[in-house]
C-alpha cells in the first residue's frame, strides 16, 4: 500500500504541475500607476517586441527619448509576436495598463476594429504631419512607424552571388537545407501570397496552386519552427537558405560577418509593416502622445534605421547612402505582393489550418 | 451493594465525562487540523481551481478568428476538435508519444533505479543527487543541448560522418525521434526518482533466498526482482507519460514546427492565433486524456499491490 500512496502523491503532485502549466495562460499586466496630465513627466508603459529589437530600439530610441524627458518612466514589456501583444492587451482591455504598442499593422488593424486603441490627435502629435497619406490610418489611428519586407537568407559560401529568384526553395540541390517559418508567422503568410502570384492565382480567391506548389518544397524544408531563429540557422550552417525580415536580415548579416545574405527576390515580396498606437483610455495618455511624437520624428527613424535597418515612414527622414541602400525601397522601385491586412486577419486561421494540415509533412 | 450503587454512577458520570472530554478534544483538533488546512486549500483554490474553472468557462465561449471572444454557451469547441480527423491524429500521435517516451525512460532508468535502490555504499546519497542533478537545468536549456547533439552538424551526425558510418546527416531533429530522445533524456531523472520510491518491498534477502533455493541468476530477476518492483516501474512510466504529453517545450523546439501533439496546438491557438476558446476546449480533452489514464493507473495498481 505504501508504493500506491508514494505512486498517488507523485501523480498528484505531476498532474497538478500539469494543469497549472496549462492554465497559465493569462496575459501578464504591467503596473498602473495612474494618469500624469502633464505630457514631460510621468511614467509610460511601451508593449512592444522582443530580442534584438528591443535592444536596438532601446539605444535608437528609448535611450535618447529618455535622455529629452528624464521626468518620463519608460516600461518596457516585451513579446515574442504582434499576436501576443494583442492577446495581453485584450486581457487588459477593462483596465488598461499599457499606453502606447508598436505591432504588425495586420495585428493593429485588428486592435483597432477591437475599440484597443485611441484615434491620434494630430495636435497633440505634431510629427504626423511628416508621415505620408499612404502610411496614416485612414480611420485615425496609429500611424505606420516604420516598414520592412521579408527576405530571402541565403548562406554566402554556398551562394557568392545572391540568390534571384524565390524557385531556389524548390531546388533539389538545397533540399534539406531550408528553413520556413510556417503560419501564423508573418513570413510563411507571406510566402504563401507569394507562391500564389508565381502561379498566377489570386490569392483573395483561392490558394489551391500555391498549396500544390508548397507541398512539393515541404520535404525538403528541414524546420517549419526554426530554433534559435531563421538567421541563426543559416549563419551556423544548419541550413543554407531561409526566410526572413530584411531589417534583421541585415543586421545578422552584419553581426555574422557577412556569413549570411538577404534579398529580395524578382517575383516581389510581402512588406512587413509596424504601426504605433496609443492604448484607449491609457492610464499615461499625455505622455504616450509625447512618445509617438518622437517615435515619428526624423531623429528616432533615422537612427533606427541606422541600428536596425527598417525604412522611415516620415518624409523627413534622411538615411546615409550605405543604410538607405540596405532598408527596404518604399518608393515604388521594390515589386510588392499587396497582402491585404484586413483579408489577411479572416485568413490567417485558414492558412495555418492548411499549411498544418496539408503542406508540413512529418 | 452500596458501594456498587454508589460507585456505578460515579463511575458512570466520571465515563460520560471523560467521552465528552475526548469528543470534546477531538471536536478541537479537527479544528485544528482545518484551521492547519486553511492556507494551503486556499492557495490551491487561487492558483490552481479558479484557473481551471475559468479555462473550462472559456471553452465553452465562441472565438472569432481575430482574437474576440464571444461570451456564449456553445459546445462547437468540442465538436469541431471531437469530428475533425486530423485532431484524432494530433491526440493519437501525443498519446503514443506518450507511451514510447514513458517505455524507452522506464527501460533506461530502471537499471539506475535498482542499483541506487540496492547500493549500501556510503556515496548513495550522492550519488542519488549525481542522478537527479539535471533537475537543476532548465529543461529548455537541456532541449537546447540536444539540438546541438542532433543537428546536421552536430557531434552525433559529425561523429558518425567522421567515422566514415554516413555519407548524408542522420535526421534526428525537427521530427519525432529526436522529441523523444530528448523527452527520455529529461524525464529520467523523474522516473528514477518514483522507481526507488516504489522499489519499498523490494529486499535483497528475497533475492538471496531465491538464490540459495538454486534459482538461477535470470530466474531471480524474472521471478522475484522484477514482480516487487512492478509498482515501481508502473508508478514511473505513468508519471513521465503525463509529463510527455503535457510538455510543450521539447516538442516545439526539437519538433521544427513538424511535430504536432496537443500541447502544441494548444500553444499555436493560444498565442498565434488567439482563439482562446478552441484552446481551452483542447487543453479540457487533454485532462481528460489525463483522468482515463490515472483511472487505468488506480485499477492497475490496486490488481498489482492488493
Amino acid at each position: 500500500m505504501r508504493v500506491i500512496t508514494k505512486g498517488k502523491i507523485a501523480l498528484a503532485a505531476a498532474a497538478t504541475a500539469a494543469a497549472l502549466v496549462l492554465t497559465g495562460c493569462g496575459g501578464s499586466a504591467g503596473s498602473s500607476t495612474g494618469g500624469d496630465s502633464s505630457a514631460t513627466s510621468g511614467e509610460l508603459n511601451l508593449i512592444a517586441y522582443s530580442g534584438v529589437w528591443q535592444d536596438q530600439y532601446t539605444a535608437a530610441v528609448i535611450e535618447p527619448f529618455k535622455a529629452k524627458y528624464p521626468n518620463i518612466k519608460i516600461n518596457y514589456s516585451s513579446k515574442r509576436s504582434s499576436a501576443e501583444m494583442l492577446s495581453a492587451l485584450q486581457g487588459q482591455k477593462n483596465n488598461p495598463a499599457t499606453d502606447v504598442a508598436i505591432m504588425d499593422n495586420s495585428v493593429s488593424t485588428t486592435g483597432n476594429t477591437q475599440g484597443l486603441f485611441d484615434k491620434i490627435d494630430a495636435a497633440a502629435v505634431p510629427n504626423l504631419a511628416n508621415v505620408p497619406e499612404q502610411f496614416k490610418n485612414k480611420g485615425g489611428f496609429g500611424p505606420v512607424v516604420m516598414l520592412d519586407a521579408v527576405g530571402l537568407l541565403y548562406d554566402t559560401a554556398t551562394f557568392p552571388k545572391a540568390p534571384e529568384s524565390w524557385d531556389v526553395l524548390w531546388d533539389p540541390a538545397y533540399a534539406g537545407k531550408i528553413n520556413v517559418n510556417a503560419p501564423p508567422s508573418l513570413l510563411g503568410l507571406s510566402l504563401t501570397a507569394i507562391t500564389s502570384k508565381m502561379e498566377g492565382e489570386d490569392y483573395t480567391q483561392s490558394i489551391d496552386k500555391a498549396v500544390a506548389r508548397l507541398k512539393e518544397m515541404a520535404p525538403g524544408v528541414q524546420t517549419f519552427a526554426p530554433n534559435p531563429d531563421e538567421y541563426q540557422n543559416v549563419i551556423t550552417g544548419q541550413t543554407v537558405l531561409g526566410l526572413g525580415q530584411n531589417a534583421r536580415g541585415q543586421f545578422y548579416s552584419d553581426q555574422s560577418n557577412k556569413k549570411m545574405g538577404v534579398t529580395f527576390p524578382k517575383e516581389g515580396t510581402v512588406y512587413q509593416i509596424n504601426t504605433v498606437n496609443i492604448v484607449k483610455d491609457a492610464p499615461n495618455k499625455a505622455a504616450a502622445q509625447t512618445f509617438v511624437d518622437y517615435a515619428l520624428s526624423a531623429e528616432a527613424q533615422t537612427a533606427f534605421a541606422k541600428a536596425l535597418f527598417y525604412a522611415p515612414s516620415v518624409t523627413n527622414a534622411d538615411l546615409p547612402a550605405d543604410v538607405k541602400d540596405r532598408v527596404v525601397p518604399t518608393d515604388g522601385s521594390l515589386n510588392i505582393v499587396p497582402l491585404d491586412v484586413e483579408f489577411l486577419s479572416s485568413a490567417r486561421d485558414k492558412w495555418t489550418d492548411t499549411w498544418k494540415r496539408q503542406i508540413i509533412t512529418k | 451493594m452500596t458501594v456498587t450503587q454508589t460507585e456505578a454512577p460515579a463511575a458512570r458520570r466520571a465515563g460520560a465525562a471523560e467521552g465528552e472530554l475526548e469528543k470534546s478534544t477531538g471536536r478541537r483538533n479537527r479544528r485544528t487540523y482545518l484551521a492547519l488546512l486553511i492556507p494551503g486549500v486556499l492557495g490551491l483554490v487561487v492558483s490552481f481551481v479558479f484557473p481551471l474553472a475559468y479555462m473550462v468557462r472559456m471553452s465553452f465561449n465562441k472565438g472569432a478568428p481575430d482574437g474576440v471572444i464571444e461570451e456564449t454557451f456553445t459546445l462547437d469547441t468540442y465538436i469541431q476538435p471531437l469530428t475533425d480527423p486530423y485532431y484524432w491524429r494530433v491526440t493519437l500521435d501525443t498519446f503514443q508519444m506518450g507511451v514510447t517516451v514513458g517505455l524507452l525512460c522506464v527501460l533506461v532508468s530502471y537499471p539506475v533505479a535498482l542499483f541506487l535502490a540496492r547500493s549500501t555504499s556510503k556515496y548513495r546519497g550522492l550519488l542519488i543527487a549525481v542522478a537527479i542533478a539535471p533537475l537543476l537545468t532548465s529543461a529548455v536549456v537541456r532541449t537546447y543541448g540536444w539540438m546541438v547533439i542532433l543537428g546536421t552538424n552536430g557531434l552525433v551526425n559529425s561523429t558518425l560522418n567522421e567515422m566514415g558510418l554516413i555519407d548524408t546527416p542522420l535526421k534526428l531533429t525537427n521530427n519525432m525521434t529526436g522529441v523523444t530522445i530528448g523527452l527520455v533524456e529529461i524525464f529520467m531523472p523523474y522516473a528514477i526518482l518514483a522507481m526507488i520510491s516504489g522499489f519499498g518491498r523490494l529486499s535483497p534477502q528475497l533475492e538471496e533466498a531465491a538464490g540459495s533455493l538454486g534459482a538461477s541468476k535470470l530466474q531471480v530477476f524474472t521471478r522475484v526482482t522484477l514482480p516487487l518492483s512492478l509498482p515501481g516501474i508502473l508508478t514511473a512510466f505513468l508519471l513521465v507519460f503525463v509529463l510527455s504529453i503535457s510538455t510543450f517545450i521539447t516538442p516545439r523546439l526539437l519538433g521544427g514546427g513538424s511535430v504536432q501533439v496537443l500541447a502544441t496546438e494548444i500553444y499555436d491557438q493560444t498565442t498565434g492565433l488567439l482563439n482562446w476558446p478552441f484552446a481551452a476546449a483542447l487543453s479540457v480533452i487533454l485532462l481528460v486524456l489525463f483522468g482515463l489514464i490515472i483511472a487505468v493507473y488506480q485499477r492497475l495498481t490496486k490488481k498489482i499491490g492488493g
